[in-house]
């Protein structure tokens, strides 16, 4: 339980870590746009490229980018199989019994495949070189101008903020239950189905009780520091913009305007 | 009955970033029957090595051998069931566990995990809450009604009524009153004294060290310091400077009065012994 990768944030000192989350997140999704525009593999190339830098500033070791992209192994090979079947394009590489090979169908799946890992760059890329807290605070700002239509916007970032705070705290809650229940002789891998629904009962029931008891105990050390849902806050975290974030958010937007420069006059 | 391990290590999440080794090279052998305290500053590795015994976690390293079970590293046990039977590990905060309806029903659950019949596992549970001091108008309610040091001694009667041979305690204690946690190793020493269980102890209560426990296991920093007796350990200021404890009171007082050129005895440990003690040496 403990080697879950994706979204996972790995305290580091570079200049990606440094950055305003704000200008992280505009440039993930700048970045996110070029990845969905068809613009071939001179664009993939491109994308690619600037990203392996990205990753190199960040000093994140390069088997955590790779160690994220392995859950997606199974939906590759599942996309592969099913291109094989469906996409009749291109030239006829290879005929066996009753299958049939086009190169449309590989090139096809080499663009999907590319395209998920390079998701995956991106997003792994902005929530290890960002501290979740920071994540929502950036959100919050970002939210902002929906405030103007009723929108809750702090109420929706303290949520997702409290929210991700507790994950560690679950996970590791579980373990120490799992641990406990596996001391009484809960096995989770073996026995009859009833066995097994009892094993994980004996799970969850501990598991809400303590939820809800950590959820009362929270809003009542909240409201003991003086929190009240709608009033005013001040910040103890002021974000502000350097010279490196204006440098991060146009240079994303650039890599962006590249890719749509090649699917229109490269790629045609 | 016995509990040893050779030259193990245990790191958590190896080859990650967050990788931490928690134990270093740990040689030890309980004793059989005996009450031993296992101590060390927080984090020095007191609960990893006790989660080793039942096979929670498998060192990365060396080898622990719990009766007839070995377990090496890198190696699946197959038998670890068998081993989880024998060893009753009681966790921190071991109220947390409680999940059925009813608080007979939940401290049946581990006998019957372990292959008990359902009327079995009923009268050794029932045997289990009389020992905790669970009374039996309450065997029928649900264990959230309960309070917490109530709620702790049902816990731990769920682990009693598995009958285990080795008692495994991980900080039992913390969070009771003075007089609940006192009551609650008064039980412990009964179980260990009455039935021949080996307990273990994980504690930061030096005085229930002192008063309740025959051996004395020091961790520090993942590496085992010290492995003694008692009277051994609560005499020698060297040892407790070592381990980063303060000495109990009695411990303080027996000082003082060397100070001021009083010699007690090593194993003069508790009150009753110290007075009757000092009584006999000045009675005319």
């Amino acid at each position: 339980m403990k080697n879950i990768t994706l979204g996972q944030y790995i305290p580091l000192d570079s200049f990606f870590h440094r950055l305003d989350p704000r200008s992280k997140i505009c440039a993930m999704v700048a970045m996110m746009i070029a990845v969905f525009i068809p613009a071939g593999f001179i664009g993939y190339a491109l994308i690619g490229a600037i990203l392996i830098m990205c990753v190199f500033i960040s000093r994140l070791q390069v088997d955590f980018i790779i160690k994220a992209m392995k859950p997606m192994i199974f939906m590759m090979i599942f996309l592969f199989v099913v291109n094989i079947f469906v996409v009749k394009s291109g030239t006829l590489l290879v005929s066996f019994w009753i299958f049939n090979i086009y190169s449309g169908a590989i090139i096809e799946t080499l663009y999907i495949v590319i395209r998920l890992l390079l998701m995956i760059m991106i997003t792994t890329l902005l929530t290890a070189t960002t501290k979740p807290m920071d994540l929502t605070l950036g959100l919050e700002h970002l939210m902002g101008p929906l405030e103007k239509i009723k929108v809750p916007t702090h109420d929706i970032a303290m949520m997702v903020a409290l929210a991700l705070r507790f994950i560690p705290t679950l996970i590791e809650e579980a373990d120490r239950i799992l641990k406990a229940q596996a001391s009484r002789g809960v096995d989770l891998e073996n026995g009859t189905l009833r066995e097994k629904i009892n094993a994980i009962l004996s799970l969850i029931v501990p598991m809400f009780v303590s939820c809800f008891q950590r959820a009362d105990d929270l809003a009542d050390a909240m409201e003991a520091r003086g929190y009240a849902v709608g009033a005013p806050r001040v910040r103890y975290k002021k974000l502000a913009f350097t010279a490196g974030d204006y440098i991060v958010i146009i240079g994303a937007n650039l890599v962006l305007l590249a890719v749509i420069a090649i699917k229109i006059w490269v790629i045609k | 009955m016995s509990i040893c391990f050779e030259k193990l290590s245990h790191e958590y999440s190896p080859g990650t970033p967050f990788a931490f080794l928690a134990l270093k090279d740990i040689n030890l052998t309980f004793a059989e029957g005996k009450m031993t305290a296992i101590i060390g500053a927080t984090g020095s590795g007191k609960t990893t090595l006790v989660q080793h015994l039942n096979g929670l976690l498998l060192p990365t390293e060396g080898r622990v051998t719990v009766n007839d079970h070995v377990i090496e590293a890198g190696k699946k046990y197959p038998k670890i069931k068998d081993l989880r039977k024998g060893v009753g590990l009681v966790f921190q905060f071991a109220e947390n566990q409680l999940f059925e309806e009813t608080i007979i029903k939940d401290v049946s659950f581990g006998p019957k995990n372990f292959g008990a019949t359902e009327e079995e596992a009923r009268e050794r549970a029932v045997r289990s809450l009389k020992i905790v001091g669970i009374t039996e108008d309450m065997f029928e309610k649900s264990p959230l009604e309960l309070s917490g040091g109530q709620k702790r001694r049902v816990a731990i009667a769920g682990i009693l009524a598995m009958r285990p041979r080795i008692l495994v305690l991980d900080e039992p204690t913390a969070g009771l009153d003075p007089q609940g946690a006192a009551n609650m190793m008064e039980l412990f020493k009964r179980i260990n004294k009455e039935n021949g269980i080996t307990v273990l102890i994980v504690t930061h209560n030096m005085e229930h060290v002192l008063d309740y426990c025959d051996e004395v296991v020091v961790l520090g920093k993942g590496r085992l310091l010290m492995q003694t007796d008692i009277s051994t350990f609560f005499e020698n200021e060297e040892y407790m400077k070592k381990a980063g404890i303060d000495p109990p009171s009695i411990v303080r007082f027996k000082r003082f009065l060397k100070e001021k050129g009083l010699e007690l005895p090593a194993d003069v440990l508790s009150i009753e012994e110290l007075a009757a003690e000092i009584a006999g040496r000045y009675r005319r």
